[in-house]
């Protein structure tokens, strides 16, 4: 178990050294985006001197491994830069972000495990029933929303259509306000982050359900006399269940990047909408922290959902490996 | 009294997008307690959907008992409620099945699995059903019962999982062990194990087997009745010894020259039966196997022969079963081998 | 060095005999006579109505984007110009005959906006997935047929790209590389290649552990033979699949990198713009959020559908 787990660790270290490359490459000069100083600066107009200091003050005069070596002792030290237009610590500015995005996620997380769960089971318990093809065709559409649509068609109708016909209706943006408890605020921002994963939650939770319902050992458990529900509670959820315990934890990974989309929309003030911000800004060492922040969140839970794995499943728990 | 098992023209049929599957069309046999019957027969002769049906584990739809009754000391499974078939499945009928590797849940262990009928029928709790277990594993021949019992099945080989198979079949003490292909699956020297296993198991508790087997071979010593089985239906049935020294039906020649016998020659060549068995959705108007049949005649294509004592409790499904010149001919055929056989 | 699949799949060889339970249910085994593959591929994608349907929807979307400059403009308006003229009495008209889709606030007509903005989704779709097969399909080949080294680095990149979430290192690529339809082709290309490459290599690594073609190699064809004839035909269907579902994606990138400001410019017409301009006009004017959803949602809609009837038909197993 011990040697899996340093195993998983050891497999990351290449895909971490890349991924710190990849970001590095990307903020430096010439290789995308041209001159770096003119990221910064924008259409601005600046002198000789100020060009000049600002390359000194980035260091980017130093040769390119010198920076990379430098950038990777930041990273380490957990300091993520300066934001240009904030002149605040960009940890800071994302530390304040981060608790905002993480009940995003949650809440996300919860609704796609209770809906998606519950929706995959009775389709492939009632496989091929009016419910089966209802779930079925209702995740094809959900997979194809743009989630921002949904995010608006949501605020229009349950926002602004309730409102003028005089019913309950929910707030559209923020996370907090006098009229409206929290949590009501986290509503429709967390169905809408929630859609397209809910969907997917289904579509897995269904084929694997299926899949396992056609294993030999189902047939063992039933002609022991168990009957046809407890049949697929015991013995076919356990089974069933470890590929999607581990989509959940990838996906809420997955999320942190999509959270950028229906935080713009629901103009909920987490990291997502921070990076939209930025861009627009061009305040990139925010634009960069954030997604070195997710990419290290996404690695996590990947490390996670892998020792997860073989805490559920015998199999790789007693050594077998897999890989 | 009633016989312990008997199945009565029993037609489990499959209704599919291409038609209907006459997988079991018309079988019926009795079992007494203590006996073994051996059902043999090719894949997707009906042997299994036959088992299967006894057990009620066919899914319905898209399968369907067309007709026909299974009997239970008397009294019909067919007609009780769902909750008192599953009262005698696992319990008084327990099955074991072909492949150890996939029949049981690899998230459990071993002890868990073979506890759980004790625990449903039995009423046992948690500690009495795993001491239990343990000690079923170790009737069984696992040795270090104990620490076994809490491994998990990819820990244990295809013998020793065949073996937990059997342990959780016998459970319950079952009046009857239906045994789906239990050593198909398994290396040629554990196959004989596990057959001996079986047929020591019969000794002590009494229990009725059915055999289910493609192999002739296996059912030898075992059985004391056979019924052979073709598309769906019995084409012979008797009393082992009678089926296996006096065929009467050319479907059985058929299997037993197929069979490497060391009674009669180890040198002569195998003789498989040529061709594929049929689509059980189009059968042919007449005897199913006579497309095979390297005896069939033309009468063989008019009409389906029904199965009919020739001897005593020895019946055949083929027209020309009580024909003794007919049948003679696979004695020569037989006598010919060995002579060829000796003159190598 | 194989990628660990994180599923239960390896522990259940196929059952052998015909008399398991599963046969028992499909009773596929006892059915009619094997037909050509690729026959009985379109028989069964012709069964699935669904498919057939969004496959239909996709050949209308095309028709119209392709034929759009012959009518659009003249029955609908011009998607671009903006006739100052008349601007200011033609904004935010609802829906009429005149306007089938209203207008939007610069006066122009929404249904021809639409039907231009399905160009850009379906040349997204298109040149991006196209950019992601290529390099994907040679990736996966390389790292399925040499191994060793390639494979390590290849797979090790593609684990890198999976460690970002798509749509955040799109957002971050665009945002860096700037704004642009050209741009979003590259992102989307860029980001697609490793999933096609996954699937590639691993359908390579299933056909080259077949027996055929270690037959076909004792019977001493060539590496680059027994690539073209045994194993290209037996990887392609897996792609094409993907790159069908890859076109839907690729469809709702570009929209979310349009809405986000990132993707086409204004006053070039994208579905996803558009939707970006109905924001601040929701309650008075939800016509102008409510088409080009709907023109995305149907069309992604129709490449999911098509490519799960091609999934089903093609018999292709894959991971949702």
């Amino acid at each position: 178990m011990i040697k899996y787990i340093a195993r998983r660790i050891l497999q990351m270290i290449p895909v971490f050294i890349g991924v710190t490359i990849i970001l590095f490459v990307l903020r430096s000069p010439g290789v995308v985006g041209g001159d770096p100083i003119r990221m910064i600066t924008g259409e601005r107009a600046i002198s000789e001197t100020l060009y000049n200091q600002l390359v000194e003050r980035y260091g980017l005069d130093e040769p390119f491994y010198v920076q990379y070596a430098t950038y990777l002792n930041d990273l380490v030290h957990g300091d993520l830069g300066q934001s240009y237009n904030k002149s605040r610590p960009v940890a800071e500015i994302l530390w304040d972000k981060f608790p905002n995005t993480l009940r995003l996620a949650l809440a996300a997380i919860l609704i796609e495990m209770v809906f998606g769960i519950i929706a995959g089971i009775i389709s492939a318990v009632k496989r091929y029933s009016f419910w089966d093809v209802l779930v079925t065709f209702s995740t094809s559409v959900l997979v194809s929303l743009p989630v921002f649509w949904l995010g608006m068609l949501l605020q229009i109708l349950f926002g602004l259509k309730f409102k003028e016909w005089g019913l309950p209706y929910l707030p559209i943006s923020g996370m907090s306000s006098e009229r409206f408890p929290d949590i009501v605020h986290l509503i429709m921002p967390a169905i809408t982050l929630a859609s397209v994963s809910t969907a997917y939650a289904a579509r897995i939770m269904r084929s694997q359900l299926l899949e396992v319902m056609g294993q030999d050992y189902m047939r063992t458990a039933a002609a022991k006399g168990l009957s046809h529900g407890m049949v697929i509670w015991n013995h076919g959820m356990k089974n069933a269940m470890i590929p999607v315990v581990t989509y959940f934890g990838l996906d809420f990974a997955a999320m942190m990047g999509g959270t950028v989309l229906t935080e713009t929309v629901f103009n909920w003030p987490g990291i997502g909408y921070e990076i939209f911000l930025a861009i627009g800004q061009r305040d990139w060492p925010i634009v960069m922290g954030a997604t070195i922040i997710i990419v290290f969140i996404v690695m996590a839970m990947n490390l996670i959902v892998d020792i997860s794995y073989a805490f559920l499943d015998p199999r790789i728990r007693y050594g077998r490996q897999v890989a | 009294m009633a016989p312990l098992l008997e199945v009565d023209d029993l037609h489990m049929h499959f209704f599919t997008r291409d038609g209907v599957v006459k997988a079991c069309d018309g079988v019926s046999f009795t079992l007494e307690a203590g006996r073994t019957l051996g059902v043999v027969g090719e894949s997707g002769s009906g042997k299994s959907v036959t088992a299967m049906t006894v057990m009620r584990l066919i899914p319905e739809p898209p399968g369907k008992v067309v007709s026909g009754d299974i009997r239970f000391k008397g009294e019909s499974i067919l007609s009780m409620s769902e909750k008192d078939q599953r009262k005698l499945r696992g319990n008084r009928i327990a099955m074991i099945f072909q492949d150890p590797m996939t029949s049981l849940n690899p998230v459990f262990r071993i002890g868990q699995q073979i506890a759980e009928p004790l625990r449903l029928h039995k009423d046992m709790s948690r500690t009495e059903a795993w001491a239990a277990a343990v000690e079923l594993l170790d009737r069984v021949g696992i040795p270090q019962a104990e620490e076994r019992a809490r491994n998990y099945p990819h820990e244990f080989s295809g013998g020793m999982r065949q073996r937990a198979m059997i342990a959780m079949a016998l459970a319950c003490g079952p009046d009857i062990l239906i045994a789906d292909e239990p050593t198909t699956a398994l290396d040629v020297t554990i196959q004989a194990q596990i057959l001996e296993l079986m047929q020591e198991i019969q000794q002590r508790t009494e229990s009725a087997i059915i055999m289910i087997t493609h192999d002739l071979g296996v059912v030898a010593d075992m059985a004391d009745h056979i019924m052979v089985m073709y598309a769906g239906k019995a084409v012979e049935y008797g009393p082992a010894d009678e089926v296996f020294y006096n065929p009467l039906h050319p479907y059985t020649w058929g299997l037993l020259e197929s069979l490497p016998r060391h009674d009669v020659d180890d040198k002569g060549a195998l003789c498989p039966i040529k061709g594929q068995p049929p689509s059980l959705i189009n059968l042919p108007p007449g005897c199913a196997f006579s497309p095979r049949c390297a005896y069939a005649k033309p009468e063989c294509d008019k009409k389906v022969p029904p199965l009919v004592e020739i001897d005593n409790g020895h019946l055949s499904a083929c027209l020309f079963a009580g024909d003794i010149d007919f049948i003679c001919q696979y004695e020569n055929r037989v006598k010919r081998g060995e002579d060829s056989g000796g003159d190598v | 060095m194989r990628k660990k699949q994180p599923t239960g799949e390896q522990v259940a060889p196929v059952s052998g005999d015909a008399t398991g339970a599963a046969a028992v249910a499909s009773t596929e085994v006892l059915t009619g006579p094997a037909r050509s593959l690729r026959a009985d591929a379109i028989r069964r994608l012709k069964k699935n109505k669904l498919a057939v349907a969004g496959l239909v929807w996709i050949i209308i979307v095309i028709l119209v984007a392709i034929t759009a400059d012959l009518w659009a403009p003249y029955w609908l308006g011009d998607p671009v110009a903006i006739d100052s003229t008349t601007a200011a009495e033609r904004m935010l008209l609802s829906p009429s005959v005149d306007h089938p889709f209203g207008t939007d606030k610069l006066g122009r007509d929404v249904a021809s906006r639409v039907v231009y903005g399905a160009r850009v989704s379906l040349l997204v779709g298109v040149v991006a997935v196209a950019i992601a097969v290529a390099i994907g399909l040679l990736m996966g080949a390389l790292a399925a047929y040499y191994g060793g080294i390639w494979d390590a680095i290849i797979m090790r990149t593609a684990d890198v790209f999976f460690a970002f979430p798509y749509i955040l290192f799109a957002i971050v690529l665009i945002a860096l590389l700037g704004p642009g339809l050209q741009n979003v082709f590259i992102a989307i290309g860029v980001l697609g290649w490793p999933s096609i490459a996954r699937v590639f290599r691993s359908s390579i690594l299933s056909v080259k552990e077949n027996e055929y073609v270690d037959a076909a190699r004792a019977m001493g064809s060539s590496t680059r033979r027994i690539l073209l004839r045994h194993i290209m035909p037996n990887a392609v269907a897996p792609i094409i699949v993907y790159a069908t579902m890859s076109i839907g994606g690729a469809i709702l990138t570009e929209a979310a990198l349009s809405f986000l400001g990132m993707g086409v410019q204004p006053p070039d017409p994208s579905w996803g713009n558009m939707l970006d301009d109905a924001r601040s006009f929701m309650l008075t004017a939800p016509w102008l959020m409510i088409y080009p959803g709907i023109a995305i949602l149907t069309t992604v809609l129709a490449f999911v559908l098509l490519g799960d009837g091609l999934r089903d038909a093609l018999d292709v197993k894959m991971k949702e």
